[in-house]
């Protein structure tokens, strides 16, 4: 197949708002959150809610602020201006109680004390927090085959993951942050995990903030998406929104047929021979009706992957002075 | 039961489910009384959000497929039987065949034709007995 180049953001395009109704409770909901080191911009004006018992996923590209965000939640760094509130609190004031209440897998995978078993650390763990899940702890050690003697700075970095996850999810906590969790885990590891979080999540209904790159991994357990894009939310939607909007359309016309003219929300544009491909922003309805109206045939409408939903919005022409299309 | 989820097909994982679930009953897989796997062991197994095989589950209560007994799970409700499912799934069957048809520029006739041949020329191959 022959793919044309991403669209550039040429005069025409609008780039449509990529933002759903976020309705329930809010676990965690910022409010205009900025972060600027020296003059560089990590974070722009950030309005994020996370609705309490959903899991949301938080992509973004290498670099475009989903750890600092992560991190401002837990009062680990402080933003620059904005506000958040994560389970009603305030981390600026309130940040050892939050901290206390979220289950954290951070970026890095290490976890200090060098000398430490693994089971002295979950010992220092059970007394530190009062929802500790003893049992839950060794069922997870397990299932993840991790043995209690082993001493932390022995751990490969798999192991120091397991033992990150370990830690925060026997603890119970309600909110589950976790910054590509299944880094540096081999592929069955990776699996396991992801149906401990969901067991997890059926036993206790806690919420996850869960920023990763390999989103095919949840797929089906994310229900809400945020795309940060050069410190910007780009798209902040529940699932079935983005899956039901984005979509890729295929189509055929008479000879010389080059689709309809005024076909909005056009993400990317490729064809095969005679036949168009769209993947289009917009409501089906109305994306088939402009295709046959300009007479052509449409063949197919498909929703996308996850992956590749969350790839195209990550790529779309962006509207504005300078052009940021593709990086 | 297997319950196969496919992130690709149109249908949203709820609906793919309850599909499975009425694929079940119709193969005899799943009969009255029989137990549904908990909402806990689907999730953890297929990797799913649990709220998504609750939906499903409470879906299939609506219709009336399955009931909840408490603190017990869902079992396969008992009703007259799956003359009703095998009907969708029938229907469900076509729809997605003219869809693919008409993907590759086939008209309902021309399938209808094909499908006829192509069950004549099996018809000494074995078949599941209907």
């Amino acid at each position: 197949m022959i793919t044309a180049p991403l669209l550039r953001a040429d005069r025409g395009f609008h780039a449509p708002d990529f933002h759903g109704e976020v309705s329930g409770v809010p676990a965690i909901a910022t409010d205009g959150l900025t972060k600027r080191y020296g003059r560089e911009t990590a974070l722009a004006g950030i309005d994020l809610t996370a609705p309490e018992g959903g899991v949301y996923l938080l992509a973004g590209a290498n670099g475009a602020g989903k750890s600092s965000l992560l991190r401002i939640l837990l009062n680990l760094i402080a933003p620059t201006g904005g506000t958040a509130r994560v389970l009603g609190l305030d981390p600026r004031r309130d940040g050892p109680t939050i901290r206390a209440e979220v289950g954290y897998v951070p970026e890095t995978h290490q976890i200090g004390y060098r000398w430490m078993s693994v089971g002295r650390l979950m010992d220092h763990l059970a007394s530190y927090y009062p929802r500790w899940d003893q049992a839950y702890a060794d069922q997870l050690a397990r299932r993840l085959e991790i043995r209690p003697d082993k001493k932390l700075g022995t751990l490969s970095k798999g192991q120091a993951r397991r033992v990150q996850l370990i830690a925060a999810l026997a603890r119970r906590p309600r909110l589950l942050m976790l910054d590509e969790p299944t880094d540096g885990l081999d592929p069955v590891a990776r699996d396991e995990v992801m149906g401990l979080v969901a067991e997890h999540l059926a036993d206790t209904g806690c919420t996850v903030l869960v920023s990763t790159h390999l989103i095919y991994e949840v797929e089906r357990i994310a229900d809400h998406i945020g795309v940060l894009r050069e410190g910007r939310l780009l798209a902040q939607l529940p699932r079935e929104d983005l899956q039901r909007k984005l979509r890729l359309y295929r189509a055929t016309g008479p000879e010389g047929w080059v689709g309809p003219a005024d076909l909005t929300g056009v993400m990317k544009r490729a064809s095969l021979g005679r036949e168009i491909h769209w993947t289009v922003w917009g409501e089906e309805r109305d994306v088939a009706a402009r295709i046959t109206d300009s007479g052509g045939v449409v063949r197919d409408v498909a929703p996308l992957t996850l992956d590749d939903a969350v790839v195209t919005l990550m790529r779309a022409p962006l509207t504005g002075p300078k052009d940021t299309a593709d990086q | 039961m297997h319950i196969a989820i496919n992130t690709t097909d149109a249908r949203p994982i709820y609906v793919q489910i309850m599909d499975e679930v009425r694929r079940a009953l119709v193969l005899g897989a799943l009969r009255t009384e029989d137990p549904l796997p908990s909402v806990r062991q689907l999730a953890g197994d297929l990797r799913l959000n649990p709220n998504t095989v609750a939906q499903a589950y409470r879906e299939l209560e609506r219709e009336g497929v399955v009931y909840v007994r408490r603190g017990q799970g869902t079992f396969v409700a008992d009703r007259p039987a799956s003359a009703r499912d095998r009907d969708l799934i029938v229907r469900e069957v076509a729809a997605r065949a003219l869809l693919d048809a008409h993907r590759h520029g086939l008209s309902a006739d021309d399938l209808i034709a094909a499908v006829r041949q192509a069950s004549d020329a099996s018809a000494d191959t074995p078949r599941a007995a209907e």
